[in-house]
C-alpha cells in the first residue's frame, strides 16, 4: 500500500513538473491583498478585477492560468527571476520601471490617490495634516508620490509610517495611531464602504496610471495579453466583470466613451 | 558534661523504606564521636538529619537545650525559622564533595558566610581566615580558586569555611571518601589536630584506624539502627555483636 | 540616491533598532529570570500556567505577537493604538525573549549540583542569598553561550517591527530598496546586522573570558 501511495506521488509529481514546464502556462503576479483588484474571495480563491480579466484573456489565448502573490516590494526582482510572468495588480507604471527597460502595457486605469480620515476627526482637507500622523503602504503609488512628488507636503506631518499592507494603514488610522491614510482611491472605497465611521477626502494628488508589467524582451506576451483584452472589451466581457467592481469603474481606461 | 546534641527517637523513611528506626544518640562537649558502618546503614541519612538538610519524620532534635525539632505523635515539629537560623550557628558541616563554591576566591569562600549570615566585622574575619588558612597550611592560597586547589587542599578549605562560622559542633560526612588515598593523610592530620583543641566532632568515616585513633566514642550503625556503640577500643578491637564483627572482619579482607 | 544617502538615511533607522535591542534585553534578561522560577515553581497551578505561557510564546510566531500587542488592545478593547511604536514593539519582544531565557535560566538552574545549596543552607545563607550570591553567578556562566546565541537572533528580529510599521533600519531599507528598485540598501542592511552582531560576539566574548577565571 505504501509503494503504491509512493508510485502514485511520483507520478503525480512528475506530471506537475511536466505541467508547470508546459511553455503555454501563464503565471500573473499579483499583491493578494489588494482589494478589489486582486485578494482572496470568501471562497479562499484569488480573484478581484485584474484577476478575473487575466483568467479570462488566458482562455481566450488558451493559456493555462497561474496565479502567484508577490512580495509587493520586491516584485521586479520576482520577475526578473521567473516567479511569475507579469505583475499585474493595481500597479502604478513608474518612470523607473521605464528606464530599467521593462515591457509594460497601455495603461488600464487612471488611479488616484486619496486621504482617509475619521468623519469626526475635524481634518477636512489635505492642509489640515499639518503636524499629524499619516500611514501609506509601502511599495504602492501612494508611498512614492509622497517621497516624491508630493515630498514638500509630506515633510509638514507629524510622522509618515509606511506600514506593510494597508490592512494595517487603516489598523492604525481606525485605533488612531494615525490621523489619516493616503490610499489609492478604489482600495479606500472598498475599505470605507465596509467600515463605518470612515472619510475620504479627494483632492488632485497627482495622477498616477496602471500598467501589466512584464520582463524586458517579452513583448509578444504583452501583446498577446494586450490583444486579448481587446478582444473581451468588444465582447462585452470586460464591461460585464467591470460591473461587479463600481468602486473602479469610472476610471478604466478602455470603458471611457472617446 | 554538658550535652551539645541530642536526638531522641529519630525516625526517618524515604517513601515506604524505613532508614532510620528509632535511634537515640547525643553527643557531649569536647567529645569526638566517629560513626561508622556499612553503606545503606543511614549513617549519612543520620548526620543529614542531624544538620537539618533532612527533616526527620519523628523524634527530637536538640542542640545545647535547644529544641530544633520536637516528636510528637504526628512526627516531628520543627522550630519557626528564626530559631532554626539560630541552631544553624551552632554546628558546621564538612561534606564529602567539599562544595567549596568554585566562583569565589579561598578567601572569599571562607569569609563571605560570617559576614553576610553572622554580621560580623569584614577586617576581624578576614585576619581570622587567615589564621584558620594557616593552620591549614593553606596561607599561601587565600587568593586561589577552589578549581587550582588539589582535593585535599579543597577539603581543608571547607574545614576552613566550616570552622570560620565558629561552629559549636563540626559534623564531617566521609571526608576522605572522594580523595586519593595519598591525600587522606593531610585531611586526619588536621581533624587530629582539632581534637587536640577539644573541637567536638561527629564523624562519618571509613578509616576504622583513624576512627580509632582520634575518637573517644564509637557508633557502629546498621540497618538504620545503632547495633553497638562505646569505646573505641571496645567496639572497633573486641566487638560483641554478630554483625559489628562481620563488617570489620569484611573491612580487613579487602 | 547615492550610497552615502542610503547609509545616512537608514543610519537613522539604526537608532530605532538599537532601541529595540538593549531595552528588550533590559526587560526580558529579569523577566526570563522571574518567568524560569514561576516555571519551577513547586506549586503545580503556578509552573503548569507558566508553562502554558512559555509554550504559547514559543510556539507562535514573533510576527503574531507583536501584531496582537500593538493591535490586540485596540479590537478587543477599543483602546486606542501608542503613536509611539517603541512601546508595543518593545513590550511584544521582552515577552517573547524572556520565554525563550526562562528555559535557558531554567537549564542553568536545574544543572547546578544539589551540593551548592546545601552547603550555603548549612552556613546560614536565606535562600535568597543563596539564590542570588552563590547560584545565579554560576548559573550566568554556565547560560552564557546560550544567551549569546539568543541574544545574536534578537539583532536580526528586530526587523520584524516593520510588521507594526516601526520604522526601524530595516524598513527604511526596504523603503529606499522600492522607491530606487535596487538591492543595494538590503546590502547595506545586511551589513549593518553583521557588524552589529560582531560587536555583540566580542562583547559576549569579552564577558565569557571573563567570567573564566574559575571552572
Amino acid at each position: 500500500m505504501k509503494k503504491l501511495l509512493a508510485t502514485v506521488l511520483a507520478v503525480s509529481m512528475m506530471l506537475a513538473l511536466v505541467v508547470s514546464a508546459n511553455a503555454d502556462t501563464f503565471t500573473m503576479g499579483i499583491d493578494p491583498e489588494y482589494n478589489p483588484f486582486s485578494y482572496m474571495g470568501d471562497d479562499g480563491e484569488y480573484t478581484g478585477f485584474d484577476v478575473r480579466i487575466c483568467k479570462a484573456a488566458c482562455e481566450l489565448l488558451g493559456w493555462d492560468f497561474q496565479i502567484f502573490g508577490v512580495n509587493w516590494d520586491q516584485k521586479e526582482m520576482q520577475l526578473d527571476n521567473n516567479e511569475c510572468d507579469c505583475v499585474w495588480s493595481g500597479m502604478t507604471i513608474k518612470q523607473s520601471m521605464i528606464d530599467k527597460g521593462y515591457v509594460i502595457s497601455a495603461p488600464y486605469y487612471n488611479s488616484e490617490q486619496v486621504l482617509v480620515v475619521k468623519a469626526d476627526s475635524g481634518i477636512a482637507s489635505s492642509a489640515d495634516l499639518a503636524g499629524k500622523y499619516v500611514a501609506v503602504q509601502l511599495g504602492t503609488s501612494g508611498e512614492a508620490l509622497l517621497n516624491e512628488d508630493l515630498a514638500d507636503w509630506t515633510a509638514t506631518f507629524g510622522q509618515l509610517n509606511t506600514c506593510e499592507n494597508f490592512l494595517i494603514c487603516f489598523t492604525e488610522l481606525e485605533g488612531n495611531s494615525v490621523d489619516a491614510v493616503f490610499v489609492d482611491l478604489p482600495v479606500a472605497k472598498a475599505y470605507v464602504k465596509d467600515h463605518e465611521g470612515l472619510a475620504i477626502i479627494d483632492e488632485d494628488f497627482g495622477a498616477e496610471e496602471y500598467g501589466i508589467l512584464f520582463r524586458n524582451g517579452d513583448d509578444a506576451k504583452c501583446a498577446a495579453i494586450e490583444d486579448a483584452v481587446a478582444q473581451l472589451v468588444a465582447n462585452g466581457t470586460y464591461a460585464a466583470i467591470a460591473a461587479d467592481y463600481p468602486d473602479i469603474v469610472d476610471n478604466l481606461v478602455f470603458l471611457q466613451a472617446d | 558534661m554538658d550535652k551539645l546534641l541530642e536526638i531522641n527517637h529519630c525516625r526517618k523513611r524515604f517513601g515506604s523504606t524505613e532508614v532510620l528506626t528509632d535511634l537515640t544518640l547525643s553527643v557531649e562537649e569536647s567529645q569526638v564521636l566517629s560513626i561508622i558502618g556499612p553503606s545503606g546503614s543511614g549513617k549519612s541519612t543520620l548526620l543529614r538529619c542531624a544538620t537539618l538538610l533532612e527533616t526527620m519524620d519523628g523524634g527530637d532534635l536538640i542542640y545545647m537545650g535547644r529544641y530544633a525539632a520536637r516528636g510528637t505523635s504526628e512526627g516531628s515539629v520543627y522550630a519557626p525559622p528564626a530559631e532554626l537560623k539560630k541552631i544553624k550557628s551552632m554546628f558546621g558541616l564538612v561534606f564529602q564533595n567539599f562544595n567549596l563554591f568554585p566562583h569565589y576566591s579561598v578567601l572569599k569562600n571562607i569569609c563571605e558566610a560570617p559576614v553576610l549570615v553572622q554580621k560580623r566585622d569584614k577586617a576581624e574575619v578576614e585576619a581570622e581566615a587567615m589564621d584558620l588558612l594557616k593552620q591549614m597550611g593553606l596561607e599561601d592560597k587565600y587568593n586561589a580558586y577552589p578549581c587550582q586547589l588539589s582535593g585535599g587542599q579543597q577539603q581543608r578549605v571547607s574545614i576552613a569555611r566550616a570552622l570560620a562560622m565558629n561552629p559549636g559542633i563540626l559534623f564531617f560526612d566521609e571526608p576522605t571518601s572522594a580523595l586519593d588515598p595519598e591525600l587522606t593523610g593531610e585531611i586526619l592530620r588536621v581533624i587530629r589536630q582539632l581534637a587536640e583543641k577539644k573541637m567536638t566532632m561527629v564523624i562519618v568515616t571509613h578509616e576504622m584506624n583513624f576512627a580509632r585513633d582520634v575518637s573517644d566514642y564509637v557508633v557502629f550503625m546498621n540497618g538504620g539502627v545503632i547495633v553497638e556503640q562505646g569505646d573505641p577500643r571496645d567496639v572497633i578491637d573486641h566487638p560483641t555483636q554478630e554483625r559489628t564483627i562481620q563488617f570489620l572482619r569484611r573491612l580487613q579482607d579487602q | 540616491m547615492s550610497l552615502t544617502t542610503m547609509i545616512v538615511k537608514m543610519s537613522e533607522g539604526l537608532g530605532k533598532t538599537c532601541s529595540i535591542f538593549f531595552l528588550t534585553l533590559l526587560f526580558a534578561l529579569p523577566l526570563g529570570l522571574i518567568v524560569a522560577l514561576l516555571r519551577m515553581s513547586k506549586n503545580k497551578i503556578v509552573s503548569g500556567i507558566t508553562r502554558v505561557c512559555i509554550s504559547i510564546l514559543r510556539g507562535t510566531p514573533l510576527m503574531l505577537q507583536l501584531l496582537a500587542v500593538t493591535y490586540g488592545p485596540f479590537y478587543l478593547f477599543g483602546v486606542s493604538v501608542s503613536r509611539n511604536k517603541l512601546i508595543p514593539v518593545v513590550i511584544a519582544f521582552s515577552i517573547n525573549y524572556a520565554a525563550y531565557f526562562a528555559e535557558i535560566y531554567r537549564g542553568g538552574i536545574e544543572s547546578m549540583p544539589v551540593g551548592q545549596y546545601e552547603a550555603a543552607e548549612v552556613l546560614g545563607y536565606s535562600k535568597f542569598q543563596c539564590f542570588i550570591r552563590i547560584i545565579l553567578p554560576q548559573v550566568i556562566k554556565r547560560i552564557l553561550p546560550s544567551i549569546t546565541n539568543e541574544v545574536v537572533t534578537l539583532v536580526k528580529d528586530t526587523s520584524m517591527a516593520f510588521t507594526v510599521s516601526y520604522q526601524e533600519m530595516f524598513t527604511i531599507g526596504k523603503q529606499i530598496a522600492n522607491s530606487q528598485t535596487s538591492f543595494v540598501p538590503f546590502i547595506v542592511a545586511g551589513v549593518f546586522y553583521f557588524v552589529f552582531n560582531a560587536v555583540v560576539d566580542f562583547v559576549m566574548g569579552r564577558i565569557e573570558k571573563k567570567l573564566n577565571y574559575y571552572k
